[in-house]
């Protein structure tokens, strides 16, 4: 049995509710989201079955036929499907501070998602493609060095955590501006990061592009609530 | 948290609405050749391309993931790699069911007693085997195997073709 998945999931959610326990020590969480880290844990566990059955589906096997292989998360796990899960959950659990609460999880997702990168080294699978790069790496056994995409990607993230923390501690005057940020961050470091990742057609590119577009339209109406009050 | 039943409603809701698709009537193919492990080593010793092997069951749970990916790397790459499916510890009619639901097109061999994957050094399913030409082991993936992970070895075992 193999718990490499598993460990990178881990580190990844840990690291998530290690930056929101930061968040709250700073006070930067308000009075009614400070279960933030239950909500990360619930997020993402919400997330995961989410995932999993559209990945079911999408292969052509039944959830209801096959109850069993909804547990067996290695088959495979819908990206996509998993973030909108973890988003509606977020959404319909927080719906009366919604703004207030993914302004909290921003940094947070960013250090999981940095973190869930980093557990490929767990996995093996940090490799990309092929690569003269000074620093590329090759598999054991091949002359064939490759860009370590995966660790690149956990560094963006890593990167763009302090900068929302930072943002958050300064002081958001568009509220929910912060975590819009996060989804186009998210989305704009997976977009870049796509081509270097091996793949058999175009990666989930159109996914990628989603989150930037609902980042944006997030970021413009926190904005449009700033200048107009009275619409809150 | 206010929400957690309209949560559960709205996940079984989705759960129910997706399963409800219509039941295809699927042709099953012909009996799957009976192979060995003697025959699958001196395929892989004689073989001019890249081989994959994938070995499966049809009770296998995982392998229910890997077989449209790896039908989707067959007909991207099978005009330059050999994918070769070892059906074991199984039936005829169950493994021609499982190739039929998924619609593979890549040959599948039948070896219900597994002689091949002990002989190729691994046991239990799903396993996939990556072969440079001439049997040279290139990597060895046990458990169920990802997109990625198929592509970056395809990707390989076409670079070492590439440049041997």
């Amino acid at each position: 049995m193999e718990f490499t998945l598993l460990w990178a999931a881990a580190t990844g959610i840990g690291m998530a509710v290690v930056m929101a326990n930061i968040e709250k020590r700073w006070n930067l969480i308000a009075a009614e989201t400070a279960g933030v880290s239950d909500l990360i844990l619930a997020a993402a566990v919400t997330g995961l079955v989410t995932g999993r059955l559209a990945a079911m589906i999408m292969a052509g096997t039944n959830p209801i036929t096959h109850p069993g292989d909804i547990l067996v998360v290695r088959s495979g796990v819908d990206t996509g499907f998993a973030s909108l899960g973890a988003l509606a959950f977020v959404s319909l659990s927080s719906r009366r501070q919604l703004a207030g609460t993914i302004d909290a999880l921003g940094p947070a997702a960013m250090a999981g998602l940095a973190g869930w990168h980093a557990g490929c080294l767990y996995r093996r699978a940090c490799l990309g493609a092929a690569s003269s790069w000074p620093w590329a790496i090759a598999q054991d056994g091949s002359n064939v060095t490759r860009h370590p995409v995966e660790i690149y990607a956990a560094l963006l993230f890593l990167a763009a955590a302090p900068v929302l923390l930072w943002w958050l501690r300064r002081g958001v005057r568009s509220t929910g501006a912060v975590g819009a940020t996060a989804l186009v961050l998210a989305g704009a470091i997976r977009l870049v990061t796509e081509p270097l990742r091996p793949s058999l057609g175009s990666g989930p590119v159109g996914w990628y592009l989603t989150a930037i577009a609902i980042g944006l339209a997030g970021i413009l109406i926190a904005r449009v609530r700033r200048a107009r009050p009275a619409l809150q | 948290m206010p929400t957690p039943r309209l949560v559960a409603v709205l996940t079984v809701l989705l759960v129910l609405l997706t399963s409800c698709t219509a039941q295809e009537s699927q042709t099953l193919g012909p009996p799957l050749p009976d192979t060995n492990a003697t025959e699958v080593i001196a395929l892989l010793e004689t073989s001019t391309q890249p081989v994959v092997i994938n070995v499966w069951a049809s009770w296998c749970i995982p392998c229910r993931s890997e077989a449209p990916l790896l039908e989707r790397a067959h007909a991207q790459f099978g005009d330059d790699i050999r994918f070769i499916g070892i059906n074991v510890a199984d039936t005829q009619s169950a493994a021609r069911q499982f190739i039929a639901e998924f619609g593979l097109s890549f040959e599948n061999l039948f070896d219900a007693p597994r002689t091949v994957p002990a002989a190729l050094g691994g046991s239990g399913v799903p396993l996939t085997f990556f072969f440079a030409p001439g049997g040279e082991l290139v990597h060895y993936q046990p458990g169920v195997i990802d997109e990625r992970t198929l592509a970056l070895q395809i990707d390989e075992l076409l670079r070492r073709r590439a440049t041997s």
